[in-house]
Protein backbone atom coordinates (compact mmCIF):
# COMPACT_ATOMS: atom_id res chain seq x y z
CA UNK A 1 0.00 0.00 0.00
CA UNK A 2 1.04 3.61 -0.03
CA UNK A 3 1.80 6.45 2.33
CA UNK A 4 -0.68 9.17 1.47
CA UNK A 5 1.12 12.54 1.30
CA UNK A 6 -0.29 15.48 3.25
CA UNK A 7 -0.74 18.81 1.46
CA UNK A 8 -1.60 22.15 3.02
CA UNK A 9 -3.03 25.32 1.54
CA UNK A 10 -3.88 28.66 3.13
CA UNK A 11 -7.02 27.31 4.80
CA UNK A 12 -7.05 23.57 4.15
CA UNK A 13 -5.23 20.33 4.96
CA UNK A 14 -5.38 17.48 2.44
CA UNK A 15 -4.84 14.07 4.11
CA UNK A 16 -5.71 10.39 3.78
CA UNK A 17 -9.41 9.54 4.06
CA UNK A 18 -10.45 7.38 7.03
CA UNK A 19 -13.33 6.12 9.11
CA UNK A 20 -13.69 9.50 10.87
CA UNK A 21 -14.86 10.94 7.55
CA UNK A 22 -17.83 8.60 7.27
CA UNK A 23 -20.60 10.72 8.87
CA UNK A 24 -20.12 13.86 6.77
CA UNK A 25 -19.69 11.70 3.68
CA UNK A 26 -22.89 9.75 4.44
CA UNK A 27 -24.72 13.08 4.99
CA UNK A 28 -23.51 14.34 1.64
CA UNK A 29 -24.51 11.14 -0.15
CA UNK A 30 -27.93 11.15 1.54
CA UNK A 31 -28.62 14.64 0.26
CA UNK A 32 -29.78 15.88 -3.13
CA UNK A 33 -26.42 17.65 -3.46
CA UNK A 34 -24.92 14.28 -4.43
CA UNK A 35 -27.19 13.97 -7.49
CA UNK A 36 -24.37 14.91 -9.87
CA UNK A 37 -22.00 12.23 -8.55
CA UNK A 38 -24.20 9.14 -8.47
CA UNK A 39 -26.27 9.91 -5.36
CA UNK A 40 -28.35 9.94 -3.31
CA UNK A 41 -27.26 6.53 -2.02
CA UNK A 42 -27.77 4.62 1.25
CA UNK A 43 -25.39 4.79 4.21
CA UNK A 44 -24.26 1.28 3.38
CA UNK A 45 -23.34 2.30 -0.15
CA UNK A 46 -21.70 5.48 1.14
CA UNK A 47 -19.49 3.36 3.40
CA UNK A 48 -18.36 1.39 0.38
CA UNK A 49 -17.59 4.64 -1.42
CA UNK A 50 -15.38 5.64 1.51
CA UNK A 51 -13.67 2.24 1.43
CA UNK A 52 -13.20 2.58 -2.34
CA UNK A 53 -11.68 6.08 -1.92
CA UNK A 54 -9.16 4.49 0.44
CA UNK A 55 -8.48 1.45 -1.76
CA UNK A 56 -8.05 3.67 -4.83
CA UNK A 57 -4.74 4.86 -3.35
CA UNK A 58 -3.47 1.27 -3.28
CA UNK A 59 -4.74 0.32 -6.70
CA UNK A 60 -3.49 3.40 -8.57
CA UNK A 61 -0.79 4.83 -6.32
CA UNK A 62 -2.84 8.03 -6.09
CA UNK A 63 -6.33 8.94 -4.95
CA UNK A 64 -8.52 11.62 -3.50
CA UNK A 65 -7.62 13.42 -0.33
CA UNK A 66 -9.94 14.09 2.56
CA UNK A 67 -9.91 17.88 2.79
CA UNK A 68 -10.04 19.37 6.26
CA UNK A 69 -10.65 22.95 7.24
CA UNK A 70 -7.37 23.49 9.08
CA UNK A 71 -8.87 25.81 11.69
CA UNK A 72 -11.68 23.46 12.76
CA UNK A 73 -10.70 19.99 11.54
CA UNK A 74 -14.08 19.68 9.79
CA UNK A 75 -14.22 17.57 6.65
CA UNK A 76 -15.10 19.96 3.83
CA UNK A 77 -14.63 17.68 0.84
CA UNK A 78 -13.00 14.86 -1.05
CA UNK A 79 -10.73 16.24 -3.73
CA UNK A 80 -8.00 14.92 -5.94
CA UNK A 81 -6.83 12.37 -8.50
CA UNK A 82 -9.47 9.84 -9.47
CA UNK A 83 -9.21 7.09 -12.05
CA UNK A 84 -11.53 4.12 -11.55
CA UNK A 85 -12.07 1.61 -14.31
CA UNK A 86 -14.15 3.05 -17.14
CA UNK A 87 -12.87 6.63 -16.75
CA UNK A 88 -11.57 8.12 -20.02
CA UNK A 89 -8.33 9.27 -18.35
CA UNK A 90 -7.21 10.32 -14.87
CA UNK A 91 -9.20 13.25 -13.52
CA UNK A 92 -9.12 15.70 -10.65
CA UNK A 93 -12.41 15.27 -8.84
CA UNK A 94 -14.02 17.43 -6.18
CA UNK A 95 -16.99 16.79 -3.91
CA UNK A 96 -17.80 19.41 -1.27
CA UNK A 97 -19.53 18.15 1.86
CA UNK A 98 -22.79 19.77 2.97
CA UNK A 99 -22.46 23.22 4.50
CA UNK A 100 -19.05 24.00 3.02
CA UNK A 101 -20.14 25.44 -0.31
CA UNK A 102 -19.55 29.02 -1.38
CA UNK A 103 -16.19 29.56 0.34
CA UNK A 104 -13.87 28.71 -2.54
CA UNK A 105 -12.74 25.51 -0.84
CA UNK A 106 -13.22 23.31 -3.93
CA UNK A 107 -11.05 25.62 -6.03
CA UNK A 108 -8.40 25.94 -3.33
CA UNK A 109 -8.18 22.18 -2.74
CA UNK A 110 -8.41 21.21 -6.42
CA UNK A 111 -5.61 23.63 -7.30
CA UNK A 112 -3.36 22.01 -4.70
CA UNK A 113 -4.45 18.55 -5.89
CA UNK A 114 -3.68 19.41 -9.52
CA UNK A 115 -0.22 20.61 -8.56
CA UNK A 116 0.17 17.45 -6.49
CA UNK A 117 -0.82 15.25 -9.44
CA UNK A 118 1.82 16.91 -11.61
CA UNK A 119 4.59 17.13 -8.99
CA UNK A 120 4.06 13.98 -6.89
CA UNK A 121 2.53 11.56 -9.38
CA UNK A 122 4.13 12.72 -12.63
CA UNK A 123 0.95 13.43 -14.55
CA UNK A 124 1.51 15.34 -17.78
CA UNK A 125 -2.14 16.31 -18.30
CA UNK A 126 -5.36 16.21 -16.30
CA UNK A 127 -9.07 16.55 -16.88
CA UNK A 128 -12.13 16.96 -14.73
CA UNK A 129 -15.55 15.55 -15.54
CA UNK A 130 -18.52 17.82 -14.90
CA UNK A 131 -22.16 16.75 -15.01
CA UNK A 132 -23.97 19.01 -17.49
CA UNK A 133 -26.39 20.31 -14.82
CA UNK A 134 -23.68 20.94 -12.23
CA UNK A 135 -23.13 24.67 -12.68
CA UNK A 136 -21.19 25.05 -9.43
CA UNK A 137 -18.69 22.40 -10.48
CA UNK A 138 -18.32 23.97 -13.94
CA UNK A 139 -17.46 27.29 -12.27
CA UNK A 140 -14.71 25.56 -10.29
CA UNK A 141 -13.25 24.09 -13.49
CA UNK A 142 -13.41 27.50 -15.11
CA UNK A 143 -11.76 29.22 -12.15
CA UNK A 144 -8.93 26.71 -12.26
CA UNK A 145 -8.24 27.75 -15.85
CA UNK A 146 -9.54 24.53 -17.43
CA UNK A 147 -11.16 24.61 -20.84
CA UNK A 148 -13.85 22.46 -22.40
CA UNK A 149 -12.52 19.42 -24.25
CA UNK A 150 -15.45 17.38 -25.51
CA UNK A 151 -17.78 15.00 -23.72
CA UNK A 152 -17.74 11.52 -22.28
CA UNK A 153 -20.61 9.13 -21.62
CA UNK A 154 -20.24 6.90 -18.59
CA UNK A 155 -22.03 3.60 -18.08
CA UNK A 156 -23.61 4.82 -14.83
CA UNK A 157 -23.30 8.61 -14.73
CA UNK A 158 -24.37 9.30 -18.31
CA UNK A 159 -23.02 12.20 -20.33
CA UNK A 160 -20.39 14.37 -18.68
CA UNK A 161 -18.42 17.37 -19.87
CA UNK A 162 -14.67 16.93 -20.13
CA UNK A 163 -12.68 19.93 -18.91
CA UNK A 164 -8.93 19.93 -19.51
CA UNK A 165 -6.70 21.61 -16.98
CA UNK A 166 -3.68 23.83 -17.55
CA UNK A 167 -0.59 21.82 -18.44
CA UNK A 168 2.22 21.52 -15.88
CA UNK A 169 4.13 24.19 -17.82
CA UNK A 170 1.23 26.62 -17.93
CA UNK A 171 0.53 26.02 -14.28
CA UNK A 172 4.18 26.73 -13.40
CA UNK A 173 4.13 29.84 -15.62
CA UNK A 174 1.53 31.61 -13.56
CA UNK A 175 -1.25 29.23 -12.68
CA UNK A 176 -4.71 30.44 -12.04
CA UNK A 177 -3.62 34.01 -11.32
CA UNK A 178 -2.52 34.44 -14.93
CA UNK A 179 -5.79 33.13 -16.29
CA UNK A 180 -8.29 34.57 -13.86
CA UNK B 1 -2.16 0.28 7.21
CA UNK B 2 0.30 -0.78 4.56
CA UNK B 3 0.03 -3.79 2.28
CA UNK B 4 2.65 -5.66 4.22
CA UNK B 5 0.61 -5.10 7.39
CA UNK B 6 -2.11 -7.40 6.10
CA UNK B 7 -1.23 -10.74 7.67
CA UNK B 8 -0.53 -13.69 5.42
CA UNK B 9 -2.07 -17.09 6.18
CA UNK B 10 -0.74 -20.37 4.86
CA UNK B 11 -2.75 -23.57 4.71
CA UNK B 12 -2.02 -26.94 3.13
CA UNK B 13 -2.75 -25.86 -0.43
CA UNK B 14 -3.29 -22.12 -0.15
CA UNK B 15 -1.76 -18.77 0.70
CA UNK B 16 -4.10 -15.98 1.78
CA UNK B 17 -2.72 -12.51 1.09
CA UNK B 18 -4.11 -8.99 0.98
CA UNK B 19 -5.78 -8.08 -2.33
CA UNK B 20 -3.26 -6.53 -4.71
CA UNK B 21 -3.68 -4.43 -7.88
CA UNK B 22 -2.47 -7.30 -10.09
CA UNK B 23 -5.25 -9.60 -8.84
CA UNK B 24 -7.99 -7.30 -10.12
CA UNK B 25 -8.65 -8.97 -13.53
CA UNK B 26 -9.55 -12.26 -11.77
CA UNK B 27 -11.90 -10.45 -9.40
CA UNK B 28 -13.51 -8.57 -12.26
CA UNK B 29 -14.11 -11.74 -14.28
CA UNK B 30 -16.23 -13.20 -11.48
CA UNK B 31 -18.02 -10.05 -10.32
CA UNK B 32 -19.11 -9.05 -13.81
CA UNK B 33 -20.48 -12.58 -14.38
CA UNK B 34 -23.61 -14.47 -13.40
CA UNK B 35 -21.53 -16.11 -10.66
CA UNK B 36 -21.93 -12.85 -8.70
CA UNK B 37 -25.74 -13.01 -8.65
CA UNK B 38 -25.85 -13.70 -4.90
CA UNK B 39 -23.33 -10.96 -4.13
CA UNK B 40 -25.07 -7.95 -5.63
CA UNK B 41 -23.92 -8.69 -9.18
CA UNK B 42 -23.36 -9.02 -12.02
CA UNK B 43 -21.65 -5.63 -11.79
CA UNK B 44 -20.58 -3.37 -14.61
CA UNK B 45 -16.81 -2.75 -14.92
CA UNK B 46 -17.01 0.53 -12.99
CA UNK B 47 -18.95 -1.02 -10.09
CA UNK B 48 -16.62 -3.99 -10.06
CA UNK B 49 -13.54 -1.76 -9.81
CA UNK B 50 -15.11 0.33 -7.06
CA UNK B 51 -15.97 -2.83 -5.10
CA UNK B 52 -12.41 -4.09 -5.44
CA UNK B 53 -11.11 -0.75 -4.21
CA UNK B 54 -13.57 -1.06 -1.30
CA UNK B 55 -12.28 -4.56 -0.48
CA UNK B 56 -8.82 -3.03 -0.07
CA UNK B 57 -10.06 0.04 1.79
CA UNK B 58 -11.97 -2.20 4.21
CA UNK B 59 -8.62 -3.44 5.56
CA UNK B 60 -7.53 0.13 6.25
CA UNK B 61 -10.81 1.17 7.81
CA UNK B 62 -11.58 -1.92 9.91
CA UNK B 63 -8.16 -3.48 10.40
CA UNK B 64 -9.39 -6.72 8.89
CA UNK B 65 -10.96 -7.69 5.60
CA UNK B 66 -11.07 -10.17 2.75
CA UNK B 67 -7.93 -12.03 1.72
CA UNK B 68 -7.12 -13.05 -1.83
CA UNK B 69 -6.83 -16.84 -1.99
CA UNK B 70 -3.77 -18.02 -3.92
CA UNK B 71 -2.56 -21.49 -4.87
CA UNK B 72 0.55 -22.12 -2.78
CA UNK B 73 2.42 -23.69 -5.69
CA UNK B 74 1.34 -21.61 -8.70
CA UNK B 75 0.19 -18.37 -7.02
CA UNK B 76 -2.97 -18.47 -9.18
CA UNK B 77 -5.97 -16.85 -7.48
CA UNK B 78 -9.06 -18.89 -6.58
CA UNK B 79 -11.29 -16.35 -4.87
CA UNK B 80 -11.52 -14.36 -1.65
CA UNK B 81 -12.34 -15.18 1.95
CA UNK B 82 -12.24 -13.27 5.22
CA UNK B 83 -14.09 -10.70 7.30
CA UNK B 84 -16.54 -8.14 5.98
CA UNK B 85 -18.40 -5.41 7.84
CA UNK B 86 -19.47 -2.40 5.82
CA UNK B 87 -21.87 0.11 7.37
CA UNK B 88 -25.30 -1.35 8.28
CA UNK B 89 -23.93 -4.88 8.71
CA UNK B 90 -25.33 -5.86 12.14
CA UNK B 91 -22.26 -7.99 12.96
CA UNK B 92 -18.90 -8.89 11.50
CA UNK B 93 -19.37 -11.43 8.75
CA UNK B 94 -17.21 -14.28 7.58
CA UNK B 95 -17.58 -14.18 3.80
CA UNK B 96 -16.22 -16.01 0.78
CA UNK B 97 -16.34 -16.03 -3.00
CA UNK B 98 -14.74 -18.65 -5.24
CA UNK B 99 -14.06 -18.10 -8.94
CA UNK B 100 -16.31 -20.47 -10.91
CA UNK B 101 -13.44 -22.41 -12.49
CA UNK B 102 -11.96 -23.10 -9.02
CA UNK B 103 -15.16 -24.45 -7.50
CA UNK B 104 -15.70 -27.99 -6.33
CA UNK B 105 -12.25 -28.49 -4.77
CA UNK B 106 -12.91 -27.58 -1.16
CA UNK B 107 -10.95 -24.35 -1.55
CA UNK B 108 -13.58 -22.15 0.11
CA UNK B 109 -13.74 -24.57 3.05
CA UNK B 110 -9.97 -24.54 3.52
CA UNK B 111 -9.64 -20.76 3.18
CA UNK B 112 -12.66 -19.87 5.30
CA UNK B 113 -11.71 -22.30 8.06
CA UNK B 114 -8.26 -20.67 8.24
CA UNK B 115 -9.66 -17.14 8.14
CA UNK B 116 -12.12 -17.88 10.95
CA UNK B 117 -9.37 -19.39 13.08
CA UNK B 118 -7.29 -16.23 12.51
CA UNK B 119 -10.11 -13.97 13.69
CA UNK B 120 -10.76 -16.15 16.73
CA UNK B 121 -7.12 -16.57 17.76
CA UNK B 122 -5.57 -13.25 16.84
CA UNK B 123 -8.38 -10.69 16.84
CA UNK B 124 -10.34 -12.11 19.76
CA UNK B 125 -13.63 -12.54 17.93
CA UNK B 126 -16.09 -14.41 20.16
CA UNK B 127 -18.69 -14.93 17.45
CA UNK B 128 -19.22 -14.43 13.74
CA UNK B 129 -22.05 -14.74 11.24
CA UNK B 130 -22.47 -15.23 7.53
CA UNK B 131 -25.27 -13.45 5.65
CA UNK B 132 -26.41 -15.73 2.85
CA UNK B 133 -29.02 -15.45 0.13
CA UNK B 134 -31.47 -18.32 0.87
CA UNK B 135 -31.24 -19.34 -2.80
CA UNK B 136 -27.46 -19.71 -2.62
CA UNK B 137 -27.41 -23.39 -1.76
CA UNK B 138 -23.66 -23.86 -2.30
CA UNK B 139 -22.96 -21.17 0.28
CA UNK B 140 -25.49 -22.56 2.74
CA UNK B 141 -23.87 -25.96 2.43
CA UNK B 142 -20.46 -24.44 3.06
CA UNK B 143 -21.76 -22.59 6.14
CA UNK B 144 -23.14 -25.88 7.47
CA UNK B 145 -19.91 -27.76 6.78
CA UNK B 146 -18.17 -25.03 8.77
CA UNK B 147 -20.53 -25.80 11.66
CA UNK B 148 -22.58 -22.62 11.33
CA UNK B 149 -26.29 -22.90 12.10
CA UNK B 150 -29.21 -20.73 11.07
CA UNK B 151 -29.84 -18.04 13.70
CA UNK B 152 -33.44 -16.87 13.24
CA UNK B 153 -33.13 -14.37 16.11
CA UNK B 154 -30.19 -12.47 14.64
CA UNK B 155 -30.67 -9.21 12.74
CA UNK B 156 -30.32 -9.52 8.97
CA UNK B 157 -28.72 -7.02 6.60
CA UNK B 158 -31.89 -6.21 4.67
CA UNK B 159 -34.42 -8.92 5.41
CA UNK B 160 -33.58 -10.86 2.26
CA UNK B 161 -30.68 -12.81 3.73
CA UNK B 162 -30.44 -15.74 6.13
CA UNK B 163 -28.08 -15.40 9.10
CA UNK B 164 -25.83 -18.36 9.84
CA UNK B 165 -23.96 -18.19 13.15
CA UNK B 166 -20.55 -19.78 13.40
CA UNK B 167 -19.60 -21.87 16.42
CA UNK B 168 -17.90 -19.79 19.11
CA UNK B 169 -14.13 -20.23 19.52
CA UNK B 170 -14.49 -22.32 22.69
CA UNK B 171 -16.96 -24.67 21.02
CA UNK B 172 -14.81 -25.06 17.92
CA UNK B 173 -11.32 -25.44 19.35
CA UNK B 174 -10.31 -29.11 19.47
CA UNK B 175 -13.88 -30.25 18.82
CA UNK B 176 -15.09 -33.15 16.75
CA UNK B 177 -16.45 -30.54 14.35
CA UNK B 178 -13.01 -28.95 13.87
CA UNK B 179 -11.46 -32.37 13.31
CA UNK B 180 -14.17 -33.17 10.78
CA UNK B 181 -13.47 -29.97 8.86
CA UNK B 182 -9.76 -30.73 8.82
CA UNK B 183 -10.44 -34.29 7.66
CA UNK B 184 -12.62 -33.05 4.82
CA UNK B 185 -9.91 -30.58 3.77
CA UNK B 186 -7.37 -33.42 3.89
CA UNK B 187 -9.57 -35.44 1.53
CA UNK B 188 -9.66 -32.58 -0.94
CA UNK B 189 -5.86 -32.28 -0.72
CA UNK B 190 -5.58 -35.89 -1.86
CA UNK B 191 -5.29 -35.85 -5.66
CA UNK B 192 -7.04 -39.25 -5.88
CA UNK B 193 -10.06 -38.05 -3.89
CA UNK B 194 -13.37 -38.04 -5.75
CA UNK B 195 -16.18 -36.45 -3.74
CA UNK B 196 -19.44 -38.35 -3.61
CA UNK B 197 -22.45 -36.50 -4.92
CA UNK B 198 -21.31 -33.30 -6.47
CA UNK B 199 -18.17 -31.53 -5.54
CA UNK B 200 -18.34 -28.71 -3.05
CA UNK B 201 -16.57 -25.34 -2.87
Amino acid sequence: MIQVPVLTTARLTLRAPGLADFEPLADFYASARSRHVGGPITREQAWRVLAAETGHWTLRGFGRWAVEESATGALVGLVGPWFPEGWPEPEIGWDLMNGHEGKGYATEAAFAALQGAYDLFGWTTAISLVAPRNAASRRVAHRLGASRDGSFTHVRFGEMEVWRHLSPEDLAAGGIEAYA
Amino acid sequence: MTGSAIPMIETKRLVLRGPEPGDYPDFKATFTSYRARFMGGPLNPYESWMLYAAEIGHWTIRGYGMWMIHDKATDATYGMAGGWKPALWPEAEIAWVIWPEASGRGIALEATHAARRHFYRHLGWQTAVSYIDPKNLDSIRLAERLGAVRDPEAATVDGHDAVYRHPAPAKLEGSQLAHGIEMEIAHYCDPMFKPKGWALD
